[in-house]
């Protein structure tokens, strides 16, 4: 078992899929990252760092730097992948996904379903998500929401390195399209993570912390944010599950409806303002098929429904912290 | 023409909002005089009589004794000075609208004009005013309820208060039943099973690699475990369980009352407790001749008391009540004595016990013990107090933790008389009767050395028992 990084991961696992299978090219804004568009030694890989060294050992042939125009990029995956290239296509950052969603919506989402099943489409596309990093309001957006929205597509939320290995590996083994959410704030987080050749099957939650009064769902940097209200907890006797979704299509409804079967209580925390949000479409899955089981309503720790602020200060205030996670479940419990 | 009066469930004090009628002392046609018993109330807190103001004729019993509970305001019966034909008292019966409040008897309404319309509801609600924003039915539920809005934070957008934020401000606070964390298994990546399967496993001890998943994408799930789970290995005549079915006896309103009033108390109060032995032969013997020449029965928990008054006069730090940041400390020592009465326990009051003589105080505490085991004290006997004595001595306990009864600042409890061997002064054995008391004391109002210093007094006044007749 390594420690790793959670973007050498990503890179180690592209890497890896690169060498074991000609058909999987990668493309994006400044992929190579070097000293020019023709790459070179010094090339860095990305403003991400995730595919250093890709360049050297593939060439240009399977690692192309495309113009800064997202709805290329993904137009330009969703052909590679029909004529039968896998293709990882990086969108840098997941707020500019606006100008390619005719591709991703209307186009590569689509190909399996409009054809009949006789061509697939499996593109991966890559996009930096998540605030914490002052990086303003074009820059720190969580968009997984209306992505998990669109039929067709996977949407992966990895929150470990652990998680972006196998994840990453099992939408390299379909044959439909994933989007592949990474939160810039994990990038220096490292892990364990497993040797051999093992992957995570998409819509099989993560229990993190295990416990009998309340259920904490979330995804990517929630989780730790989840797992520390959960141990802040713990010292008053509170124990909680906390449920790591993984992927929110397909999204483990089992995982989150068992656990609220055992607590009764139930916190969803979102990165992304509340209003047609992950959490209100999980509050409304238990809202439905665990009412009986629920012993208060169900609280959610979302995004205020504002741009996310630029000032240090505020855009800490704007995200959902481990303290709020704390106040909601003591909310909760607090029901009568 | 004969005048009809409605009798209606009277309201008691601010916190009275129901009753029941325990029992009816009278029927329909009986003819009463003013001052006559009508029937017994029960509140949450008390058991009153109450009696006829004027002398009338009960025309129509409408509540009959029981469990039912009625709304401060509900209509009991009907009253009439005379004789009144059954529809004319089934026509004021139709148009009788409860009065704001409650009142025991509503005021007089004519034959002909049945009753007044009154424009409020029958739970009195009051006006609120208010520019915050609030849902009508939260507004509604306030003015029913009175429900103070500033101390409601809302959930709604802008701070908009809902039905369900007054509905919970208005509700106790309810501790959560807590079962704590669970297992965690750690996952087994080779093995594709839900997070409540894994659990469940390492409950049961299943071994998940065995098992076919029947769930999505072939995933192990709970039930697939529980199938797994094994049935235990049996070994000559089983055991069989027959059904433990409990007999669930909801609390009655005395019984919620000390729920909530104890959990409140071991909840907010800081208690400490001090704890003396104190020898009681010298009382043991005076009590025997005092009784005599006395010509009274006073109980050995009577002198207790006694001695308990004179101690709180000479600490009145300890004679206290709390009420939020304020300590009020008082002249006198009211005395609440715990008595194990057939509804549970109570805590009547016996007043100012340090200006009375031990014959008085033997009355005192007889007649509120009376009444407790009758069930027919009234608020004014349970209103108050400045401390409380609880013995539980004649059930042979040893020695207690009592909880302290809010406001008072402090309770008394004392353990059972027995026979220790005490060093004697030259070095020898010697045996003698001791009692242990434990005072469990409101360290926000009172301090440790206060407490200590009224049980010494105490301990000297018991020990010393003819300071009790100074």
């Amino acid at each position: 078992m390594a420690k790793m990084m959670y973007r050498d991961a990503v890179r180690s696992t592209i890497f890896e899929a690169m060498e074991r299978d000609e058909r999987v090219v990668v493309l994006g804004e400044d992929v190579v990252g070097g000293m020019g568009t023709a790459g070179g030694p010094e090339a860095i890989g990305g403003i991400w760092s995730t595919s250093t060294g890709f360049y050297d050992a593939f060439g240009p042939d399977r690692v192309i730097d495309t113009p800064i125009s997202e709805s290329a990029i993904v137009g330009a995956a969703g052909g590679l992948a029909l004529a039968g290239k896998k293709p990882i296509a990086e969108l840098m950052f997941a707020d500019f996904i606006g100008v390619s969603l005719d591709q991703i919506w209307n186009q590569i989402a689509k190909f399996r379903y409009m054809f009949g099943g006789k061509s697939t489409c499996p593109a991966i596309i890559r996009m930096a998500y998540g605030g914490g990093f002052n990086a303003a309001a074009q820059h720190s957006q969580s968009v997984h929401h209306f992505l998990t929205a669109m039929p067709g597509l996977k949407v992966v939320m990895p929150s470990t390195p652990e998680d972006v290995r196998g994840l990453l590996r099992e939408a390299l083994r379909g044959d439909d399209p994933v989007i592949f959410l990474e939160h810039k704030a994990l990038y220096g987080v490292t892990g364990e993570v497993p040797d051999g050749d093992w992957t995570i099957p998409f819509g099989h939650a993560r229990l993190t912390r295990a416990g009998q009064d309340l259920t904490l769902v979330a995804t990517g940097l929630m989780v730790s944010r989840c797992e520390a209200a959960a141990d802040a907890l713990a010292k008053d006797g509170i124990g909680c599950d906390v449920i790591d979704l993984r992927t929110t299509s397909p999204m483990d409804e089992e995982a989150i409806l068992d656990s609220v079967e055992v607590t009764g209580r139930l916190v969803v925390v979102d990165e992304a303002p509340q209003r047609c949000s992950l959490a209100t479409d999980i509050s409304a899955l238990a809202a439905q098929k665990a009412f009986a089981s629920l012993k208060a309503p169900i609280e959610m720790v979302c995004a205020p429904h504002s741009p996310v602020p630029f000032a240090l200060e505020l855009e800490q205030a704007y995200l959902p912290s481990a303290a709020k996670i704390e106040a909601a479940a003591r909310k909760v419990l607090g029901y009568r | 023409m004969s005048k009809l009066r409605p009798f209606c469930m009277p309201k008691w004090g601010i916190e009275m909002t129901e009753g029941t009628i325990a029992e009816w002392m009278v029927g329909e046609g009986d003819r009463v005089k003013r001052g006559d018993t009508l029937c017994l109330i029960e509140t949450a807190k008390i058991t009153n009589e109450v009696e006829a103001e004027n002398d009338c004729v009960i025309l129509r019993v409408l509540a009959p004794a029981g469990q039912d509970v009625l709304p401060v305001g509900a209509l009991l019966a009907v009253f009439g000075d005379d004789d009144v034909p059954a529809a004319e008292v089934d026509a004021f019966i139709a148009a009788f609208v409860p009065a704001e409040g409650g009142v025991g008897e509503a005021p007089v309404a004519s034959g002909d004009k049945p009753a007044k319309p009154a424009a409020a509801p029958a739970a009195a609600p009051k006006k609120i005013a208010t520019n915050r924003p609030i849902s009508p039915e939260a507004l509604a539920l306030a003015e029913r309820e009175g429900a103070d809005l500033d101390a409601i934070e809302g959930s709604g957008r802008g701070g908009r208060i809902t039905y369900q934020d007054v509905y919970q401000h208005l509700r106790p606070q309810a501790a959560p039943v807590l079962r704590g964390a669970a297992e965690l298994a750690p996952e087994d990546l080779r093995i594709f099973a839900s997070p409540l399967a894994r659990r469940l496993a390492a409950l049961h001890g299943v071994d998940l690699s065995g098992l076919t998943g029947t769930g999505p994408r072939g995933r192990i799930s709970k039930h697939d475990v529980l199938a797994a789970v094994p049935a235990p290995a049996s070994g000559g005549a089983a055991f069989v369980a027959v059904a433990n079915t409990p007999r669930i006896a909801p609390f009655d309103k005395v019984r919620g009352v000390i729920a909530q009033r104890l959990t409140a108390a071991k909840r907010d109060i800081p208690h400490f407790y001090l704890r003396v032995a104190v020898d009681v032969d010298a009382l043991l013997a005076l009590r025997k001749t005092a009784n005599l020449v006395l010509g009274i029965k006073a109980s050995i928990n009577d002198y207790l008391v006694l001695a308990a008054g004179k101690a709180l006069a000479r600490h009145p730090d300890v004679n206290v009540q709390l009420h939020g940041d304020a300590v009020h400390h008082f002249p006198h020592a009211d005395i609440a004595v715990a008595v194990a009465s057939p509804k549970g326990l109570v805590t009547p009051i016996v007043r100012q016990v340090d200006r009375m003589t031990l014959p008085q105080l033997a009355a005192a505490t007889a007649a509120q013990i009376d009444k407790a085991k009758a069930g027919r004290l009234s608020w004014e006997d349970l209103d108050g107090g400045t401390f409380t004595i609880s013995n539980l001595g004649m059930f042979g306990i040893d020695d207690f933790d009592a909880v302290i009864n809010p406001p008072q600042g402090a309770i008394l409890a004392v353990g059972r008389a027995r026979r220790e061997a005490v060093e004697t002064a030259d070095g020898g054995i010697d045996f003698a009767t001791r009692i242990s008391l434990t005072l469990s004391v409101d360290h926000r109002a009172i301090d440790g050395a206060a407490g200590a210093q009224f049980l010494a007094t105490l301990k000297g006044l018991i020990e010393d028992p003819e300071q009790l007749f100074g």
